[in-house]
């Protein structure tokens, strides 16, 4: 039975015998899920350049099984024109996305603040540092998705609010503990101000040092999920 | 099987190549054995020698059995020229074309966070030297138009931004004889956002 149109993204291609793609994407409905689309790559093939990472697509697929057939696929809506370092940040989303998700896991959540988040990132109209705010956005909801939501705005050990003006240190198992003193020197990366944290909570990243504070948190919360394998699309940026 | 050993592990090597599958595989075996015996030898002898000597150009890095390739020691090149292609066979199509008479560089891939190819594998701290080092006036930048080609496309950029050097890309955008209405919209947009000014006077008057 044929099914309807869902609408996906690509996450990344790898090519499959000679004309073949392996094509990994990211649904609405099912998560991540393995594709193989069959003659992708020969010259007239209706999916050549449709196949690309940061197009809206609808498409449908056929199959038992682990690697479903991809039967179809097009353009929906506006395509988006990525560029430059831009186009390095879509990278690092694919990146955690295809490293952080299981296969066949829905998250239809996710899927949209994916969407909006290529739709804010693709508008030249916003600044750099208005686009990175919506990186760190959207690495929120992925550690809410994925079951490892920050608390930002209560203290891990009493439950109290979190203060502006207190510092509080971040623990991955525990959350965010008051920080009464002034941390040593190899401890000041762990801790963070209340008035940062707020900012993230509230997802408003508008000042300079609540957009740095909340990279180093993200940093230090997805490290333990990514493991000692590098994040490549990270390594890019080094010249940027 | 055709139940000849040596036959089978010939049919069996054939399939290594691109779009042979068994069938035409077992097509070529025969045609060689049946009919061109002599040419089988010939084909046998240039894989070995190619399969020994073919290595990469120090400077370029396309295929090549000496330390430079004919490309690089050819007097008659624009030694002020660098073009940058992804693979050898891109190299050659723009050859084809005869309308570039400078050197090359060629990536042997494209960036690709996903598959882990970043800029070490493609040979981006040997192009950086070599741009600082040779006096080259002007690069041009031929990578596909996929997203890895872009990402490469702006990485090699932002790498050599100190460089006095300028740097272009080879426009993307509608084939010759195609009808606007059978073009895809992405080709059609970028054709549109990369558009050629041929006049600016007719705002001011
Ligand atoms: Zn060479």
């Amino acid at each position: 039975m044929m099914q309807a149109m869902q609408a996906c993204f690509v996450l990344h291609t790898r090519d499959y015998r000679d004309s073949s793609l392996l094509v990994d994407l990211f649904t609405c409905d099912q998560g991540i899920m393995r594709v193989i689309a069959n003659g992708a790559k020969r010259p007239r093939s209706p999916m050549r350049g449709v196949l690309q990472p940061f197009l809206p697509l609808l498409a449908h697929w056929s199959g038992k099984g682990e690697l479903q057939t991809l039967r179809g696929a097009e353009i929906h809506g506006t395509p988006y024109y990525l560029q430059g370092a831009t186009l390095l940040s879509c990278f690092y989303l694919n990146e955690l996305l295809v490293r952080l998700l299981h296969h066949y896991d829905p998250h239809p959540g996710l899927f949209r603040a994916y969407h909006q988040t290529l739709a804010f990132l693709q508008n030249k109209q916003h600044s750099a540092a208005d686009k990175e705010g919506r990186l760190r956005l959207f690495e929120k909801v992925l550690l809410q998705e994925i079951g490892y939501a920050l608390q930002l705005d209560q203290e891990a050990h009493s439950g109290s609010a979190i203060l502006a003006d207190c510092n509080y240190r971040f623990s991955p198992e525990i959350g965010l503990v008051l920080q009464a003193q002034r941390p040593s020197q190899d401890l000041a990366r762990w801790v963070f101000s209340g008035k940062s944290l707020l900012a993230l909570h509230q997802s408003e990243l508008d000042d300079a040092d609540c957009l740095r504070d909340a990279k180093r948190l993200m940093r230090l919360a997805l490290a333990p999920l990514l493991g000692d394998k590098p994040m490549r699309s990270r390594e890019l940026f080094v010249v940027g | 099987m055709t139940f000849s050993p040596l036959l089978d592990q010939l049919i069996q090597g054939l399939r290594c190549l691109p779009g042979v599958g068994p069938k035409s595989a077992q097509r070529m075996a025969f045609h060689l054995l049946e009919r061109d015996r002599d040419g089988g030898k010939h084909l046998a002898d240039a894989l070995l020698q190619a399969l020994e000597h073919v290595g990469h150009c120090r400077l370029c890095r396309t295929f090549s059995e000496d330390e430079l390739c004919l490309l690089c020691r050819h007097q008659g090149r624009e030694l002020h020229k660098l073009c940058i292609v992804e693979t050898p066979a891109d190299l050659l199509a723009i050859e084809q074309t005869g309308t570039y008479r400078g050197r090359y560089f060629v990536l042997l891939g494209h960036l690709s966070p996903l598959d882990g190819i970043g800029p070490e594998d493609i040979g981006l701290p040997a192009l950086q030297q070599r741009i600082t080092q040779e006096a080259i006036q002007e690069i041009i930048l031929a990578m596909s138009t996929t997203v890895e080609g872009e990402a490469t496309a702006h990485y090699i950029t932002e790498m050599i931004k100190g460089v006095k050097t300028s740097i272009s890309r080879i426009a993307h955008g509608i084939p010759l004889g195609g009808d606007l209405e059978y073009i895809d919209s992405r080709t059609l947009a970028h054709a549109f956002e990369s558009r050629l000014l041929l006049s600016s006077s007719s705002v001011a008057e």
